[in-house]
């Protein structure tokens, strides 16, 4: 700075207003600087004799921490019994996990700054459609493979890219086992007419619209279909619409709170549908029985890919040191975690398959393998949805949600070692 | 705010009569540098740190040039981001383009859009003055979020759009970009420039000087706010039509984000309101610091902690932004060394931080 | 239909009796020092924070808790004015307190995260899903005993303001700053207990939002611009404006809802504001500005 003020003293003719100027480009510069330094400080270790970098961008602040959290989790649940189990081709693996802060702008740098300067040998997806999207592209660029688990809204399988697989059930299908079961009733039991609500959310919204495509040419008669913001914290004037409706089953497309709000108000009201599904809340266990009272979950559903005991390879395993972990019971165990851990089994099988880390073998491994993970069996089509997932559809029964899956006929059957049957018409509050 | 109608010239270099040779030297200096910065600094993470940084220094420079020079504070930009965004979308879908080079030639038709847009929020929110007018402008930014999930025909909802995705590698990909943006950066620091030279953003000045004095002075307020407005629309714009076409694929929370609006003033702020530097440098600083410790620190709690102490380090100690504190700080350096060493040299223009009336000025140019 | 209607009028009545009062520690605060509290949001979440660990750590009731967060939040309050607000200059102070309060904001919303994560939670309390039938109307007691609470607290704020010395100070230096400076009120006092209160009310609200929705450190993003919109459509200063726009927000979304569809509803009552503010440049029950001579 000494230096600086002493040369502009000598040539400049407006006293202080070179000075800044200099000032402008030195700041710019070191910004700059920063940047690249701080950028390429790791420098990578690509060898192959280290440990195998696996890189994922999260979000662990924002709009998505929560989730982005529980995907860490399950995340780190795999890398630990991968390494406990002899690593990969026999090495470990250890996760370089970054913060995208639920920023599209954050995510995008990350993934570069993954693949170009952390020089990481594989990439697991971050968390939402929109994200999931947004770095595809990015990740794409460089030829890697995209196994995600969380980024399964319809938009993501639209840009015609071979390098993104989802592992989970697409978000679309989670009803579609529902709607076939009502749609295949003889005409005498079958409900003549349906309510629908919905978030305005790209994992919400297209279920429903998948399910209505099946109900209403089954004569199932649509005499609500609403759509309100995920902003919104006052569901009372929705929940007077379905009822004021009197249709004979509902489905609504929600998370925890709106659904436990809309079973209070129709418990208050003395609305009973023949049966009411939502596409999630109910299957957070603990947490919604507090929400709704214990007395009232009896006969209500929800679609899921997974569930704590499902009986998949690993599954029961998986459940069991996350307990040890991170404590709490199975019922607890959000279905994010096995979202992530079954990124991590699909990839590391392929990845097997393959005796290599070679990326263009591993897009060709995983778009012509089938794998299994914790969610049940993997397999994807050419735009990388995994076609071999359906929907359970789970009931609540007494203090437990029992299991369904469609039979040849569509029909929903208890899965053994369960016997009880699904209860329809569902029973009065 | 101040009882007389004086103000501070803001401290800032550009804001002299003319450029002088030395000026002008450094000046192209620092262009040429942030032209072949992504030729020498070819690492991807660096070169999409820098194409975002300067999509805000853009963004930053056009808000400062209506919200700095007016002192009417807007917080609803976004509004501008998030029409740019959509506009370049939809031409880009309707038009069956491929991604490419030549796509480029829409950003300036998505910028054209987002200032037909700022023309009727400008002509509502500029009836209003003070805090009335920053609730205005946010109140019209969450409209526009929720337009932009409810129109589904211009925006396809929440399921978003997807943009053309050019060919080119890795490698190469992120120069492009940078290279508009940075074409769009310095022709919003130019347009901010040029503003600040003319009789035009004298009458801006003196608006935030004291706006009823400036209508007694024969300065047509309305007209020239809502001029700079459109025009800071239109700048916004471009850098949003950029911005959805590097990522790839816009959703309306990606559009249309409050934290947007808050950014780029608060660059401005943080570099020094209403000069011409301020918005750049601290768009030059904020933008790949926020980017690094987010990046940095996995314990989510530890980014927040240290942006937000960073942040109340710089206001506690530069108030007024860095560009006028340094300035101050300089010149008082300047003059100690003068006074103890050669007589001070003589000046063509007033030093800065001179406090002359605005109004008066702008009422003498007018007469 | 009908019952429908009249049923969203209730329950926006009752909720918008939430927002007030998350929402007046933010119109007082304005009113006096022109400090827009961009932490007002996080306020709120940091309330809720301490009523939970009261709650889950110790039994104590949140009601009951109340005790304890109000004065708590009130040093938190005092610290903050003392320690950032105070040293910012006259000129560009309403401008540079928006920079100065969301640096505060992720500072606080940096440390929630590092003791509570990012898990969303909610405050329970025997009453919390219960609720009564009235009129035909189920009430939930939770709705009620925060509206109640609302009602019982701007009240005491508004006999504060009225009928104390502190109050009066208070009151003068909203009408003029410089003149109270004048008459021998001590301005940094007065800001420093201003601050204090605003932030001791939103102790109260912060438990009531903590107990009807789930929170996480990030919740106060969505909270700030809803309350600042509210304090603004009720009159900058105005303790009851701020309620009544409250409620007014409530009852146009919840109607809206109803009679046309959810997902304009929120649209429709930023139009009633945009328009409501044309006419009325300084809110529903906002004085005219006169210290800007």
């Amino acid at each position: 700075m000494h230096q600086l003020v002493k040369g502009d003293e000598r040539k400049v003719k407006i006293p202080g207003v070179l000075p800044r100027w200099r000032a402008v480009a030195v700041l710019g510069a070191v910004a700059l600087l920063a940047a690249a330094c701080g950028s390429s400080g790791n420098s990578g270790s690509g060898s192959a004799k280290g440990p195998i970098k696996i890189g994922v961008s999260l979000s662990l602040t924002g709009d998505f921490s929560a989730d982005g959290k529980a995907f860490q989790q399950g995340y780190q649940l795999w890398a630990k019994q991968t390494n406990a189990d002899g690593g990969l081709l026999g090495r470990q693996v250890t996760l370089d996990i970054v913060n995208d802060a639920s920023s599209p702008v954050q995510v995008a740098t990350n993934y570069q700054k993954l693949i170009s300067v952390d020089h990481v040998d594989l990439v697991f997806g971050p968390f939402s459609t929109g994200l999931t999207k947004a770095s595809s592209q990015v990740v794409n660029r460089y030829g890697y493979a995209f196994v995600e688990g969380a980024g399964g809204g319809p938009s993501v399988f639209t840009s015609g890219l071979h390098n993104v697989f989802d592992v989970s059930l697409p978000v679309a299908n989670n009803l579609v086992s529902f709607a076939k079961w009502v749609a295949a009733m003889p005409a005498s039991e079958r409900p003549k007419t349906a309510a629908y609500a919905t978030q305005d959310d790209p994992f919400t919204a297209p279920q429903l619209d998948a399910a209505r495509k099946i109900l209403e040419p089954a004569g199932v008669q649509t005499v609500y279909n609403k759509t309100y913001p995920s902003e919104t914290t006052d569901y009372s004037p929705i929940a007077a619409g379905i009822i004021s409706a009197k249709a004979d089953i509902v489905l609504v497309g929600t998370l925890l709170p709106d659904v436990s709000a809309f079973v209070k108000q129709f418990v208050q009201q003395n609305y009973n549908p023949k049966a009411l599904i939502a596409t999630a809340g109910p299957d957070q266990g603990a947490q919604f029985i507090q929400n709704v009272g214990a007395n009232r979950t009896e006969g209500i559903m929800v679609p899921n890919g997974w569930y704590p005991t499902a009986d998949n390879p690993g599954n029961a395993d998986m459940v069991k040191a996350y307990i040890a972990q991170y404590g709490g019971t199975a019922a607890e165990v959000s279905s994010d975690v096995p979202e992530a851990y079954s990124v991590g089994e699909v990839t590391a099988q392929a990845v097997k398959n393959n005796g290599s880390l070679d990326q263009a073998k591993l897009i060709k491994e995983l778009h012509s393998s089938t794998f299994d993970s914790v969610q049940g069996k993997v397999k994807f089509d050419s735009t990388g949805q995994n076609v071999d997932a359906f929907s359970f559809v789970f009931q609540w029964q007494g203090k437990d949600l029992v299991p369904f899956k469609p039979d040849a006929n569509s029909l929903l059957v208890p899965v053994p070692p369960e016997t009880r049957k699904i209860q329809y018409p569902k029973q009065t509050w | 705010m101040a009882s007389s109608a004086s103000l501070a010239v803001p401290a800032d270099p550009l804001s002299g009569r003319g450029l002088s040779m030395v000026r002008r030297v450094l000046l192209g200096a620092l262009v040429l540098f942030a032209i072949v910065f992504p030729f020498v600094f070819t690492n991807p993470a660096t070169t999409s740190i820098a194409m975002f940084t300067l999509l805000y220094v853009g963004a930053s420079s056009a808000w400062n040039t209506f919200s700095g020079f007016t002192g009417y504070m807007a917080l609803g930009n976004a509004v501008f981001y998030g029409s740019g965004a959509y506009a370049f979308a939809n031409l880009a879908s309707h038009l069956h383009l491929n991604g490419g080079m030549g796509i480029f030639a829409l950003v300036p038709v998505a910028g054209l859009i987002a200032g037909l847009v700022a023309l009727p929020v400008g002509w509502l929110a500029l009836r209003t003055r003070r805090h009335t007018f920053v609730v205005i402008t946010i109140a019209i930014f969450f409209i526009f979020q929720l337009l932009a999930y409810n129109l589904h025909a211009l925006t396809n909802g929440s399921s978003g759009m997807s943009l053309p995705i050019p060919p080119w590698d890795a490698q190469t990909y992120n120069t492009y970009f940078y290279l508009a943006a940075l074409v769009v950066a310095v022709v919003a620091v130019a347009v901010a420039w040029v503003v600040r030279r003319s009789s035009f953003g004298l009458e801006l000045l003196a608006i935030r000087d004291d706006e009823d004095r400036a209508l007694g002075l024969g300065v047509r307020t309305t007209k020239v706010k809502l001029a700079t407005f459109v025009l800071t629309g239109f700048l916004t714009g471009m850098c949003g039509a950029i911005y959805a076409y590097y990522l790839g694929s816009i959703y309306p929370p990606f559009a249309f984000e409050a934290i947007f609006d808050v950014t780029i003033a608060l660059m401005a702020f943080f570099g020094g309101l209403g000069t011409i530097s301020g918005p750049v440098i601290g768009a030059l600083i904020l933008e790949p610091v926020q980017q690094y410790i987010t990046l940095r620190f996995t314990a989510g709690g530890f980014s927040l902690i240290a942006f937000g102490v960073l942040f109340l380090i710089v206001i506690r100690f530069m108030p007024e932004g860095i560009v006028p504190s340094l300035a101050g700080v300089l010149r008082r350096r300047l003059r100690a060394r003068a006074e103890g060493g050669a007589s001070p040299q003589s000046s063509d223009s007033p030093p800065p931080g001179t406090t002359v009336s605005a109004a008066g000025v702008a009422g003498g140019v007018r007469s | 239909m009908g019952t429908e209607l009249s049923k969203a009028v209730v329950d926006g009545v009752l909720t918008g009796g939430v927002y007030a009062l998350m929402a007046a520690g933010l119109t007082l605060i304005f009113g006096v020092m022109e400090i827009i509290n961009i932490a007002q949001g996080i306020f709120v979440v940091l309330a809720a924070y301490l009523s939970y660990v009261l709650q889950v750590h110790l039994g104590i009731d949140p009601f009951i808790g109340l005790v304890f967060t109000m004065p708590l939040m009130f040093g938190v309050g005092v610290l903050i004015e003392w320690g950032f607000v105070r040293r910012l200059k006259a000129q560009n102070r309403s401008a540079l307190s928006i920079l100065v309060t969301f640096a505060v904001a992720i500072v606080i919303e940096g440390i929630l995260t590092q003791f509570f994560s990012a898990d969303l939670r909610i405050i329970k309390a025997w009453y919390v899903d219960k609720s009564v039938h009235v009129f035909g109307f189920y009430l939930p007691y939770i709705y009620l005993l925060g509206f109640a609470l609302a009602v019982v607290l701007l009240a005491a704020l508004y006999v504060f303001l009225y009928r104390s010395r502190s109050g009066k100070s208070i009151r003068a230096s909203v009408q003029n700053r410089t003149g109270a400076e004048l008459i021998g009120i001590n301005i940094n006092r007065v800001s420093a207990i201003t601050f204090g209160i605003g932030a001791a009310v939103t102790a109260a609200g912060g438990m009531v939002f903590g107990a009807t929705n789930s929170f996480n450190p990030n919740s106060g993003y969505d909270l700030i611009s809803r309350l600042l919109v509210i304090v603004v459509l009720g009159g900058l200063g105005s303790i009851g404006g701020a309620l009544v726009a409250a409620v007014a927000a409530l009852v146009i979304e919840d109607v809206t809802a109803v009679l046309w569809s959810p997902i304009w509803a929120s649209t429709m009552f930023f139009a009633v504001l945009v328009l409501v503010l044309l006419v009325r440049p300084n809110g529903l029950f906002g004085q005219a500005a006169v210290r800007a001579q």
